[in-house]
């Protein structure tokens, strides 16, 4: 599901790489944590897979998509094959939470009718029945996550990308998401969280991929948080 | 995508830009109404000149002594008569003696007489009003008889018209010029809107983009909002124009347009010119917004 070989990335305006010599391969079905100190690398590494940035060096290949190939216009397709989730939720504040969810539909042009069915199915999946006409100013942090991962699912994506997905929640909030996306990964769907909080990586015992200074310093199976310190 | 979605984007967008909105309707209105007037007044010069056209003659002016010494056409001026009616360039002739100069110069001038009295029976020589098969043919015409015996003068009523024409078409040009000017500053205009509008949607576009949205279909709320403001003022710019026509065209050339010597602007002349602007308009809008948003807009 993805698989980097090598891959490198610096930021312009900076002079240490944000990501240097990377090989990482995590498989279909997968659930895996990024984790790491601040400013190591993990959110430039999501931006790669989503094709937010480009890589300097190396071979890249995610949900199908050869990136180091990859034209400028085939990006949007490569990225309606992946689901993405956010600390900050980006949700479209002038949208109700069901136009929000259905957005990404639209955009790849489903009909009226699929919206209409597929959309109240996936708001009951993440738990938000009965909210589907609410602006996400109306919600609580926790459910504006909930929209923004029903968003990032309804489309049944392959892989699911969550950049510290529970930074803005408290812990119970926080075990409420990771239930989901555990949940989300029991259909199949790999699923790859960058995240600082300890707690969880240790409950769920799932692989752990640790960055420091852009470069992967442990891989381990069901690892964590805090091995080597 | 379905079209409601992406024109309930649309009216939001012009909303929430209203008075950017506004001013480039504004801006393109005049510029599409400057453009439309300086075809109509294009269009009014080709009816014209049509108009003229089918009435091309010269006038022969015999000379003194032909105009008194054979009034009744029997000599020297016979002899040209019957030339011009042999030439096969010419539709017809009508001789006109001095006296009936005299009579038609009263008539001209009847009431004035500071006119009427600088004349009288012989100042006026007689002529010969000559019309054309084929107006393109009066310089030979005029030419050729210019030097025959018994021929004092041949006057051209083109030489008239042309300077009526010329200054219809520096009208014509000027408008056009003006035109051009403001349309390059609704160009601008309409950039900046989009530049604006772009501005403050980037959130909502970057995560249309994250959801994967391709760049047309981010960028074309954008697009539509612009060609929006162009058709609304192209349809201004129309109904400026009728107004014009109707309430100050009409009357300030009313006496032009009976006596038949301008021919007035026509229902028909609108429908020849609305399509023009509304294309113009959207042209101008779609082309400035793409433009822009391929040049400034990153997404
Ligand atoms: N757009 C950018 N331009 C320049 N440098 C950047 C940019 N984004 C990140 N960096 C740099 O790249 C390095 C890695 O940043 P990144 O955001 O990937 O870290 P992170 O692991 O996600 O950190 P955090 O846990 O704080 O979110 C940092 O040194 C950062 O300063
Ligand atoms: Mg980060």
């Amino acid at each position: 599901m993805i698989h980097l070989s090598h891959v490198s990335k610096s930021y312009k305006t900076s002079t240490r790489p944000a990501l240097e010599d990377v090989t990482v391969d995590v498989g279909k079905g997968e659930f895996a944590f990024l984790i790491g100190p601040s400013g190591s690398g993990k959110s430039t590494f999501l931006r790669l897979l989503l094709r937010e940035e480009a890589p300097d060096r190396g071979d890249m290949t995610v949900a199908g998509s050869d990136l180091t190939k990859i034209r400028r216009s085939k990006v949007p397709v490569h990225r309606r094959r992946i689901g993405c989730v956010f600390q900050d939720f980006r949700l479209l504040s002038n949208k109700t939470v069901s136009q929000n969810v259905g957005f990404a539909l639209e955009v790849l042009g489903r009909n009226r009718n699929v919206v209409r069915r597929v959309v109240p199915e996936v708001l009951e999946l993440v738990g938000l029945e009965g909210k589907a006409n609410r602006l996400p100013h109306e919600l609580s942090g926790g459910e504006q996550q909930r929209v923004a991962i029903a968003r990032a699912f309804v489309n049944r994506p392959l892989l699911l990308l969550a950049d510290e997905p529970t930074g803005n929640l408290d812990p119970d909030t926080s075990a409420d998401i990771m239930l989901l996306l555990e949940r989300i990964n029991r259909t199949g769907t790999t699923v790859l969280m960058a995240t600082h909080d300890n707690a969880i990586v240790d409950s769920m015992r799932r692989r752990v991929i640790e960055l420091q200074l852009g470069k992967v310093v442990r891989d381990e199976d069901r690892g964590v948080y805090g091995v080597g310190r | 995508m379905r079209a409601g979605y992406v024109f309930s984007e649309v009216a939001t967008g012009l909303r929430r830009n209203i008075t950017m909105t506004i001013a480039m309707i504004i801006t393109t209105a005049i510029s599409l109404g400057l453009l439309g007037g300086g075809l109509l007044v294009a269009r009014m010069t080709s009816h014209a000149e049509q108009l003229y056209g089918d009435r091309v003659q010269v006038d022969v002016f015999l000379t003194t002594e032909v105009s008194k010494n054979d009034p009744n056409c029997r000599n020297a001026c016979l002899t040209l008569l019957d030339e011009m009616k042999a030439n096969p360039d010419i539709e017809a002739v009508e001789y006109h003696s001095q006296e009936d100069a005299y009579q038609q110069y009263l008539e001209q001038y009847r009431g004035q007489p500071a006119m009427t009295e600088i004349v009288d029976k012989d100042t006026l020589p007689a002529f010969l009003r000559v019309r054309l098969k084929d107006p393109a043919k009066l310089a030979i015409v005029a030419e050729q008889y210019g030097r025959s015996p018994g021929v004092q003068q041949v006057t051209d009523q083109r030489e008239v018209i042309n300077r009526v024409f010329d200054v219809f078409t520096a009208v014509r040009n000027i408008t056009l010029a003006i035109a051009v000017i403001q349309a390059i500053a609704a160009l601008l205009l309409i950039s900046n809107m989009v530049q604006i509008a772009a501005f403050t949607r980037r959130t909502e576009t970057s995560i249309m983009r994250l959801v994967g949205a391709s760049r047309w279909r981010t960028q074309l709320p954008f697009m539509i909002e612009a060609i929006v403001a162009g058709v609304v003022g192209s349809i201004l710019a129309v109904l400026g124009l009728w107004a014009a026509k109707a309430w100050f065209i009409d009357k300030k050339l009313s006496g032009l347009f009976n006596s038949g010597v301008l021919p007035q602007i026509t229902f028909g002349d609108f429908v020849f010119v609305t399509p023009i602007l509304l294309g113009a308009g959207v042209l101008l809008a779609a082309l400035s917004a793409y433009v822009t948003l391929r040049a400034y807009v990153r997404t």
